[in-house]
């Protein structure tokens, strides 16, 4: 069952995976980086968070791996797949093309 | 390779799930200690660090499902709970399984059975190429009273070399039987002579060897044949060098030149030789003699309406041209298959019309008792939507419930159909030709398991449809189940109940009448007793008997000799005994009378018989006198008629002592005196009127008509003395085949097996239909009583008497009963109609049948009120109104 996000489903996972591009990260570090980016606007509810970490495992975007946190503690920290690379490039360009478009519209119109 | 990814990480989920869910609350634990973590560092109390964490949160269950619903397992782990679930609700409940699974089984094999059948016998391809291009053509001799007459050979040829609507014409010849001899045990062959264009027309090649050619169709031609592929295995071991062997057939000298295919036969099961029938040009110009079974392929395009027309003008042709032989004589053409399946067809079709009613009675059945235990399930439903429950999930699992069901019982139906048709198969008569077996269908077996799975589902659907919009108070508030329950489930179980009553008249109407179809038969006097009658074959070949003399004595001697066994009461010799040939007869002149015009001649049928035959069948006599020891070669040349051939051919006058001759008015042939009358023999069938009959003694002159079978009244069983009989025949000519040993009832009960067969099937199905009807009233009164309890309760309390709630039940389900009587009584009277040609002497609204099972349903319907009615006086007020 889909749940009522802030972030449209889509962008999330977007969020998501550029966010592990760099480096392999766990949900909670995931959440925060994207907080702390975005300037505390985007705040990713956990109820949003997890379950799309898990649909992106499950169609294979993303792999996960059980690692040792900051404070030795046991984490999943979850990578992109190779697919995933490539998912995540043509996702972002579709975004930068669909976010100029509408600017353009709100500017002109 | 992403998608196999994908894939694969279904898969894992499937199987690991308590890894998996353990994995992720520990995620999920993490995310929260860190978070509360967090919280501690901007300042936060630790309860209130806490406290934000959680609420941060949300719903731990509530993403905790979210997630696990990411990953894609939850159809498939939801299904297989529910499997689980509805195996061990229908493990509680044995007898309410059982009996389902039961009633949708017996419903689905014996339609699986029927359907394959009537599919073999009357919608499976014939092995023939193009087989719906190929028809019969019989001669229309109805003046004489046959109305398929199996043409002349002369007409035969005419036909074909006058017809435009044939590509061409073949012709099988009447009768055969071939003496195998010379190649270990001497063996009687049943074949047939074939003109040599048979499989051309069929369509069909051999598959070793070569066909027919016109240079081996010629009288004095090399004798050839061609073998069955039955028979190639049974007789000559599937010799792969068989093309070109000798054989010796009736002291012939004969090729093998070819075998046919593995299930090609022509014209019936029995057929295992074809040789060329080889006819002169005598015999192509004789149109008296009528012995052919013509086969004929339509030119394409023309349609059978066409050729009909065109057999018609030849037909009239052929009457001016030969007005002596073809007066009064048409020639019309069947198709092959109408051929085959339609003395069946009628009655494999009322077959398949009980058992879809038998079926529907059963998904009533079955449907009956899933609304009941559904309406007994409310309040646990009712419970379950409080906790949570969506109503797509209980609906998924009441589905579950209900398929489950209906493949066990579709796994018992596939089981029991494959017996069903094999028992059934076996009962379609030998005569039927290209059935080379009717297996199991299993396109018909899928859509009678669909059937049953659709009620199934309908069924178990219905009620959770009902109950998912249920007020949820008053029905955790209803004590189980035992408050006045909703009119609405009630009217629909009531429905089904009507209807099952219904159905089940409409199978009793029809059983009934033909079990009285069938008693009238067997009381039906066939004009011989067929008890105590042991009948043999001695058919003398040619060219051994051809002087008249020998075969004379031989009668003589064999008769002699098996009068002197013990147990023999008396033995004659006849051209054919009854049930052996419907025809056999030929043309006579009365003296005194002026010629007869062109189709007025008088052909009655003709036997050869032995002073004793009529003693040995006890036919009875009407008038005069039977042959005795006077009558012999060299006295007056005497006859006896039947009381068919008095009335018709002197009617008002006596026919003792008058004469008549056999052949034309022009003939000159000796002239019979009639001496005695007996009563009619049925010849044909025993559901058939006789025709004129004449009995003729065999050793007074020479016809083509030579005594055949020997019949024995014996005052043992008949058999017991066929050894014996046998000898004595061997006594006398040491090579003569001896066959056919049977005794006459055997041949009379053949005759009544296929109506016999569809009587104890219909019945068959009529009485499981009762058997479910009882089951279905009785299930749903039961279940009335339970949810009345309480009701009736308090009635006793404020003073009901016993008999007055047993009135008070009974007329429930006497209403019920009447009302479905009523029902079905009209439409049995509608549709009996449409078996009104399987019934003998019997009307579609025989009154005595119908009243007969009105009773029966009454009693029946009073014992399944019985009990549950019992059942409901036995109910004690106190425990009724204070259980909950």
């Amino acid at each position: 069952m889909t749940k009522p996000t802030d972030l449209v489903q889509g962008t999330l996972d977007l969020l998501i995976l550029k966010t592990i591009a760099l480096q392999p990260l766990h949900g909670w570090a995931i959440a925060q980086r994207i907080r702390q980016v975005s300037n505390h606007v985007l705040q990713v509810n956990q109820g949003a968070l997890y379950p799309a970490l898990h649909r992106l495992e499950q169609q294979a975007w993303i792999k996960s791996e059980w690692g040792e946190s900051e404070n030795n503690r046991r984490a999943k920290y979850y990578s992109l797949t190779r697919a995933g690379k490539k998912y995540l490039q043509s996702e972002e360009s579709n975004w930068h093309r669909l976010s100029s478009a509408i600017g353009l519209v709100l500017k002109n119109v | 390779m992403r998608r196999l990814q994908s894939l694969f990480n279904w898969f894992f989920s499937l199987f690991h799930k308590n890894t998996l869910d353990s994995g992720l609350s520990d995620e999920l634990r993490f995310h929260l200690d860190r978070q509360i973590e967090q919280n501690l560092a901007s300042g936060m109390s630790p309860d209130e660090a806490r406290r934000a964490a959680l609420r941060d949160f949300g719903g731990i269950p509530k993403f905790t499902e979210a997630s696990r619903d990411a990953r894609r397992t939850n159809f498939l782990e939801n299904l297989l709970q529910d499997v689980r679930f509805g195996a061990r609700m229908l493990r509680k409940n044995p007898g309410f399984t059982f009996f389902a699974v039961a009633v949708l089984a017996i419903g689905i094999a014996a339609n699986s059975a029927i359907f394959s059948i009537a599919d073999a016998v009357l919608l499976r391809p014939l092995p023939y190429r193009d087989a719906n291009r190929l028809v019969i053509v019989w001669e229309d001799a109805s003046a004489y009273g046959f109305p398929n007459d199996t043409p002349a050979p002369g007409n035969f040829a005419d036909w074909r070399a006058r017809n435009r609507v044939f590509t061409d014409m073949a012709a099988t010849s009447f009768g055969g039987s071939y003496a195998l001899t010379g190649q270990g045990n001497p063996e009687k062959l049943t074949g047939r002579a074939v003109t040599a264009n048979l499989f051309s027309v069929l369509g069909v090649s051999p598959a070793l060897g070569r066909d027919f050619r016109p240079k081996d169709d010629v009288p004095g031609a090399a004798h050839v044949a061609i073998l069955s592929h039955g028979l190639w295995l049974r007789r000559f071991g599937g010799d792969p060098q068989i093309v070109g062997k000798e054989i010796r057939l009736d002291d012939q000298k004969t090729t093998i030149i070819a075998v046919m295919p593995r299930g090609f036969q022509f014209p019936d099961r029995q057929i295992e030789l074809w040789t060329p029938a080889r006819f002169s040009n005598e015999d192509l110009a004789n149109h008296g003699s009528h012995y052919l079974h013509v086969v004929a392929r339509l030119k394409p395009g023309v349609s059978l309406a066409t050729a009909n027309a065109d057999l018609s003008v030849i037909a009239k042709q052929l009457e001016t041209q030969y007005p002596d032989d073809n007066a009064k004589l048409g020639a019309f053409a069947v198709p092959l298959r109408d051929q085959f399946a339609g003395d069946v067809r009628p009655a494999l079709l009322m077959l398949v019309g009980a058992v879809c009613f038998v079926l529907l009675i059963a998904c009533a059945n079955v449907a009956n008792l899933l609304l009941s235990r559904a309406a007994g399930r409310r309040r646990e439903l009712a419970m379950r939507l409080t906790l949570g429950a969506t109503r797509l999930r209980i609906l998924q699992q009441m589905l579950t419930e209900s398929l489950l069901l209906a493949l066990l019982a579709g796994a018992l139906g596939l089981l029991l159909s494959i017996f069903a048709t094999q028992f059934l198969a076996a009962l379609i008569p030998n005569s039927f030709a290209p059935i080379t077996g009717a297996n199991l269908d299993p396109r018909i077996l899928l859509f009678t398991l669909a059937v049953s799975l659709a009620t199934g589902i309908l069924f178990g659907i219905i009620p959770a449809f009902r109950l998912s919009r249920l007020h949820l108070a008053p029905s955790l508030q209803q004590s189980a189940g035992r408050g006045a329950v909703g009119s609405g489930g009630s009217r629909l179980r009531n429905a089904l109940v009507i209807c099952e009553v219904a159905l089940a008249i409409v199978l009793l109407a029809g059983a009934a009448l033909l079990i009285r179809s069938l008693a009238n038969l067997y009381h039906l006097d066939p004009g011989f007793q067929s008890d105590h009658v042991l009948v043999v074959r001695t058919p003398l070949s040619y060219p051994r008997y051809q002087p008249f003399a020998r075969r004379v004595s031989f009668y003589d001697q064999v008769l002699s000799k098996v009068e002197t066994l013990p147990g023999v009461l008396a033995a004659g010799y006849t051209t054919w005994v009854p049930l052996t040939n419907p025809g056999g007869a030929t043309s006579i002149t009365i003296e005194g009378r002026p010629e007869p015009a062109p189709g007025e001649h008088l052909i009655p049928n003709i036997r050869m018989i032995s002073a004793n035959y009529p003693a040995a069948l006890r036919m009875k006599l009407i008038a005069g006198r039977f042959f005795d020891r006077t009558d012999g070669s060299h006295t007056q040349f005497v006859a006896l008629i039947n009381q068919t051939m008095a009335k018709n051919y002197w009617p008002g006058e006596n026919p003792l002592g008058k004469r008549f001759k056999r052949g034309n008015y022009k003939d000159d042939r000796p002239w019979f005196t009639i001496v005695g009358i007996v009563g009619d023999v049925h010849q044909a069938a025993l559901d058939l009127p006789a025709r004129p009959e004449m009995y003729l003694l065999y050793m007074q002159f020479e016809t083509g008509f030579d005594p055949e079978y020997l019949a024995l009244h014996t005052s043992v069983d008949p058999m017991s003395l066929a050894e014996a009989v046998r000898q004595q025949v061997w006594s006398v000519d040491s090579e003569q085949p001896v066959s056919g040993a049977m005794p006459l009832s055997d041949m009379v009960d053949d005759n009544l097996a296929s109506r016999r067969m569809q009587a104890s099937l219909l019945t068959g199905f009529a009485a499981i239909a009762l058997l479910l009807v009882t089951l279905g009233i009785y299930a749903v009164l039961s279940f009335a009583v339970a949810q009345r309890t309480q009701e009736i309760g308090v009635r006793v309390a404020l003073g009901a008497q016993p008999a007055q709630v047993l009135r008070m039940i009974f007329s429930q389900g006497l209403k019920l009963f009447l009302i479905g009587a009523a029902i079905g009584l009209v439409a049995a009277f509608l549709l009996t109609r449409a078996i009104s040609h399987l019934l003998f002497h019997v009307s579609p609204y025989d009154p005595a049948s119908f009243a007969a099972i009105t009773t029966l349903l009454v009693a029946v319907a009073l014992l399944a009120c019985y009990l549950p009615a019992r059942r409901a006086t036995q109910v004690d007020p106190l425990i009724a109104l204070r259980y909950d």
